[in-house]
């Protein structure tokens, strides 16, 4: 086979609910506790549950930093202030104006609702069910598209820019459209993440369909009650090997493979046996021309609904289940909640993360282990076996994806490999 | 590095069917009629009394060019599937089907039916979702309670449902991505449904569009002035655009794969490729159209091609003020002094959104003539540009599709007739 154009990460940046900020995030979700609890982005007081993974106010000093903030949307701010970071992280943040590296980058991103929460605000106050005048500034972040089109213009990103809403497999997707892009040559530098904010719509929509959690969600445990609502966003900076070695970036991981399916089967239910994910998993690692065996960790979907956390834990044995010791599996939702069409890219940002600093982050949430999970559950940070992470969502709409991503190493970052 | 168009390893990717539920009714005759006549697929919309957003003074659109309510969706859906589903739901999984019977495919034994077939995705671009049923989900919020929310109004709503109802229904078990790029959508999912197939990630995908225009949506566009009842794309007098729902849907894959089970391309995904322009407003056109334009030369030399191999544009121009001044712009630097090919503006008939205007580049592909710019009067001198005045459009082997969104992106393919000798 050819040699093929490899995909390395040079930059991470994360808005959470642990703060805005790539070292709370990791500090957060190292830690074992939870950043879920009350929440005042909207007033909830007549929905069924009452804890989110709420993002706290920024640090006074980012309003300044980002261009035309007031004007912004939640999701507009945690996308741009996300980029800002991994930008900087990756040495491509210009002292002012446009990028000009950015000027070819492809900008793949991810959300569910975009401006939904300002929207919602619009649509009370036109319905007289909230003071004020129904302005249209309200819904001028409306579209999905539109965090993504505040960190192009924030940044002067001019290659392709898209916007996946595929409920919250998004994120994962996004990753890779990038990947594509990176190895048929349209783009040599991309940024891919996603952003969401807290919403009515969306609060609503899982509660009534009893999804969520009355406490802190608990992934793969046998008291877990559903998910909890997250918001924020992340950004990774993804560019060949080649451009790396040659600007002389250092790299956190590479992205080797993706893959993503259909059930085809239910909107809302993931299939039983996990089918679907099972073939994302396995087309991913496919593509990243690796074995299930090299496979040492699991970021996992693990939102902490019954029927999910089954689902994918037969989804994981049915593809990794022969090796010789069961896989480290891990969900950062107990600690930073579900966020949705972005919740692909912030936990793509931690699986980066854990690869770089060789430590994979514990599962919050207190309880037992459901042995019906089948899953070697991370419930205390444990040292990241030699090999290669993978990402997996399972989505609204039968949706499924999942990224490989394999540690940088120094003799892997300088030339291609022939594949 | 390999090209960024269609070329995968098993040959090129082709459009082997066309799947179209729109205002005209179903399917590609009676759109081909429409825009042979020329004259917008216009009607009134009853805001009733839905919430809605009053007009300007003076000003207030109230037409678009929405699907029949009472369309019969029917062989292409049954009135029990539709009774389970949004309406962008009914008409992606009408199109979707419609699109495979198109191609020789099997249009599935519905929903249930196990296992899915793995090798057939879903690339669907929508811009606003299902807006009817996020709005029903407000209100009963707002008239009862927030507990009193649907689950099926929710399951409904997001904006991939008709996506993930697309799989069920047409049983495609491959890769299943919805983009959100506003106006730039429609290419936009060709395009990634293309390369989706050059990468070998799915054999077979429904890509293309679907929308919604409900009468809040209507009233909310219109209130940012972006709406006419007589869009005139390059017209001097242009006004806005015709807000236009439905979806369509093409089904694309490699050609040995079409040949070897004796199917006949419509066409052939050339070449792809987006750009943004940095400098438009959140929900404006700016004034970037030459650099997005040398994007696109530098994706058509990618694939071996100039500007001078295209020989017709079917524009994105919908009639909106400064949308049409971008895509103007763009126009002229892509093709210099020598100026553009025949330029097609199917969206004085087919309105904005659904995808309708795809359907054109296949006509001309075919060698059917176009329809008159019925409207265009008066040519703008800032843009330079002027509509193909109808009929034939002579030799057209390579059509150039745009599409350019407010808020700065901009998407496009090249479709080229199926018996191209690649170059």
């Amino acid at each position: 086979m050819r040699a093929r154009t490899r995909a390395v990460v040079t930059g991470v940046g994360v808005v959470s609910a642990w703060g805005w900020g790539r070292e709370p995030f990791w500090d957060g979700i190292s830690g074992g506790g939870t950043a879920i609890g009350p929440f005042s982005r909207f007033d909830h007081a007549g929905y069924r549950t009452h804890v989110a993974g709420e993002v706290p106010p920024p640090p006074s000093s980012l309003p300044e930093a980002i261009p035309g903030w007031p004007r912004l949307s939640w999701a507009d701010r945690f996308a741009v202030a996300a980029a800002r970071e991994a930008l900087a992280e990756a040495g491509l943040l210009a002292a002012a104006g446009p990028s000009p590296d950015l000027a070819a980058a492809g900008l793949f991103f991810a959300s569910s609702t975009g401006g939904m929460l300002e929207g919602e605000e619009f649509y009370l106050r036109l319905r007289g069910a909230a003071a004020g005048r129904a302005a249209l500034r309200w819904i001028a972040t409306q579209p999905v598209s539109s965090p993504a089109e505040a960190v192009a213009r924030a940044f002067g990103v001019a290659g392709p820019v898209e916007t996946v809403s595929s409920a919250c497999a998004s994120g994962t997707i996004a990753l890779g459209r990038a990947l594509d892009a990176l190895r048929s040559g349209e783009a040599e530098l991309a940024l891919a993440g996603g952003a969401d904010s807290l919403c009515r719509t969306t609060y609503g929509g899982f509660n009534s369909l009893r999804s969520v959690d009355e406490e802190p969600c608990r992934p793969f445990l046998r008291e877990r009650g559903g998910l909890s609502i997250g918001e924020g966003g992340a950004v990774l900076v993804l560019e060949t090997a080649e451009r790396a070695a040659a600007r002389g970036a250092r790299v956190l991981a590479e992205l080797t493979g993706a893959g993503s399916t259909s059930d085809a089967g239910h909107m809302t239910a993931p299939h039983p046996e996990g089918a679907g994910a099972a073939r994302a998993l396995a087309a991913a690692l496919a593509d990243a021309r690796v074995e299930p065996a090299e496979v040492a960790f699991v970021n996992a979907h693990g939102t902490g609904t019954p029927l999910n956390d089954v689902a994918e834990g037969r989804a994981l044995a049915a593809v990794l289940g022969n090796g010789a010791a069961p896989v480290a599996v891990t969900s950062i939702k107990g600690a930073v909640g579900h966020l949705l069409g972005s919740a692909g890219a912030v936990e793509a940002a931690a699986t980066v993360l854990s690869l770089a600093r060789g430590t994979v982050p514990p599962t919050a949430g207190r309880g037992e282990l459901d042995p019906e999970t089948g899953v070697d559950l991370v419930r205390t940070a444990r040292v990241a076996a030699p090999g290669v992470a993978v990402s997996l969502n399972l989505a609204f709409g039968g949706c499924n994806a999942a990224l490989v991503f394999a540690p940088a190493a120094a003799d892997r970052a300088a030339a291609p490999a022939a594949g | 590095m390999s090209g960024t168009g269609g070329s995968a390893a098993g040959g090129r990717v082709v459009v082997t069917g066309l799947g179209l539920v729109g205002a005209w009714g179903l399917g590609l005759e009676p759109l081909a009629a429409a825009l042979l006549a020329g004259e917008p697929l216009a009607g009134p919309v009853d805001r009733g009394a839905a919430a809605s957003v009053p007009p300007r003074a003076g000003r207030g659109v109230e037409v678009a060019a929405r699907v029949p309510p009472d369309l019969s969706l029917e062989p292409w859906l049954s009135r029990r599937e539709a009774r389970r589903m949004s309406p962008p739901s009914r008409f992606a999984v009408a199109a979707g089907r419609m699109a495979l019977g198109a191609a020789g495919l099997p249009v599935g034994p519905g929903a249930g039916a196990d296992p899915p077939d793995p090798d057939l995705g879903v690339v669907f671009a929508t811009a606003y979702g299902a807006s009817s049923f996020t709005q029903g989900m407000l209100d009963q919020a707002i008239d009862e309670e927030p507990e009193a929310m649907s689950p099926y109004l929710f399951m409904e709503s997001v904006a991939n449902a008709p996506a993930g109802q697309a799989a069920i229904h047409c049983r495609a078990g491959g890769p299943n991505e919805t983009l959100c790029q506003r106006e730039a959508g429609p290419p936009a999912a060709v395009g990634r449904g293309a390369a989706l197939v050059a990468a070998g990630r799915a054999r077979r995908v429904l890509a293309g569009a679907v929308e919604e225009i409900t009468p809040l949506l209507l009233s909310v566009l219109d209130r940012f002035g972006a709406l006419s009842a007589r869009p005139r794309p390059f017209d001097r007098r242009r006004d806005g655009f015709l807000a236009a729902e439905g979806s369509t849907l093409l089904l694309l894959e490699r050609d040995d794969d079409a040949r070897a089970r004796g199917a006949e391309p419509l066409a052939a995904v050339r070449a792809r490729g987006g750009a943004f322009d940095p400098t438009a407003p959140r929900n404006d056109w700016g004034r970037g159209g030459a650099a997005v334009a040398a994007a696109i030369a530098r994706g058509l030399a990618r694939e071996g091609l100039g500007p001078g191999d295209v020989d017709a544009v079917v524009s994105g121009a919908s009639g909106a003020r400064r949308g049409d001044r971008f895509e103007a712009e763009l126009l002229r630097e892509l093709f210099g002094p020598a100026g553009p090919p025949p330029v097609l503006a199917p969206k004085r008939v087919t309105g904005e959104y659904g995808g309708a205007y795809l359907a054109a580049a296949l006509l001309a592909l075919a060698g059917r003539p176009a329809g008159p710019a019925a409207g265009f009067s008066e040519p703008d001198p800032e843009l330079g540009v002027v509509p193909h005045g109808g009929g034939a459009v002579q030799g057209v082997s390579r059509v150039l599709v745009t599409g350019s969104a407010a808020g700065g992106s901009a998407a496009w393919v090249i479709l080229e007739s199926p018996g191209t000798v690649q170059r």
